[in-house]
């Protein structure tokens, strides 16, 4: 697997625990908090310097790619199922999904700029 | 959804052999047998989640869980460590218990919460976890959900 897709699947990873902290009155909260005593505010701090820190090592061209689509969508990287981009639910050419077996690259959707992580 | 369908005599193993908080997930891990760099990530996205709080909810049960993309679908382990490891529990004793939880990013029948609910539930029952204590085999834990209306 490319590292640099490896970064931005950590990076999203890290973005979906954000947001599962950020949803007000999200059943995630009350259950972080009920079961596991989770501080929100610190919690959310702590994931927000880990996003940072983790967006200085993407390369300068992959980090202007992910600053562009990252405002605007919940997942930056989304998974490719059976030749279907689960960002957009367009088909994907299949010379892209080809080329993207075993996830050695790191390719964007025509359709909709998402990275692409292709589930086998 | 019944907790005891979403697990497999496979992701249940009734003696984990590592003797530290990091081992200990990274064996949990392995038993969702994922490739080695999901395998990787994973344990980082659930390290991350620890490092916000641990997931030793006391009585010597632990809870690791988060979203991630390397499942596809709702995964869900078992571990027993007969002897204790520290894992920073709040209450600050060893647990014994890991129950892992890992769901996709994206879920179309969003079981996720409902089920971390019910694991947490299930896992706070003051009988359980001296009948987890008890288990002989993967099977007798399949049974003990069961009977736990899960
Ligand atoms: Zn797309």
């Amino acid at each position: 697997m490319h590292p640099q897709l490896v970064l931005l699947m950590e990076l999203q990873d890290l973005r979906a625990q954000k947001r599962a902290l950020h949803q007000d009155s999200g059943e995630t909260v009350g259950l972080e908090e009920e079961h596991f005593n989770l501080d929100r505010s610190r919690a959310v701090e702590l994931l927000e310097e880990k996003i940072e820190s983790l967006k200085d090592t993407l390369t300068p061209q992959l980090r202007t790619r992910y600053e562009r689509i990252a405002p605007q969508r919940d997942r930056v990287v989304v998974p490719v199922i059976q030749g279907t981009c689960y960002g957009c639910f367009v088909s994907i050419p299949t010379a892209t999904a080809g080329d993207q077996i075993g996830n050695t690259l790191v390719e964007t959707c025509e359709n909709c700029g998402s990275f692409l992580y292709i589930v086998e | 959804m019944k907790l005891r369908d979403l697990f497999r005599p496979e992701t249940v193993k009734l003696e984990l052999e590592s003797e530290d908080k990091d081992d200990i997930l990274k064996e949990l891990v392995e038993l969702l047998e994922l490739d080695e760099k999901s395998e990787a990530i994973l344990f980082k996205t659930l390290k991350r989640r620890e490092n916000l709080g641990s997931t030793g909810i006391g009585k010597g049960i632990a809870i690791p869980h988060c979203r991630s993309l390397v499942v596809n679908e709702l995964r869900l382990a078992y571990g027993r460590k007969s002897d204790g490891v520290a894992f920073d529990a709040i209450d600050e004793k060893e647990v014994r218990h890991f129950f892992l939880i890992v769901a996709p990013p994206l879920e179309v029948s969003n079981q996720y919460l409902p089920v971390l609910g019910k694991v947490a539930q299930f896992a706070k029952d003051p009988e359980v976890p001296g009948k987890l204590t008890e288990l002989e085999d993967p099977a007798a834990f399949l049974d003990l959900l069961e009977a736990h209306g899960g």
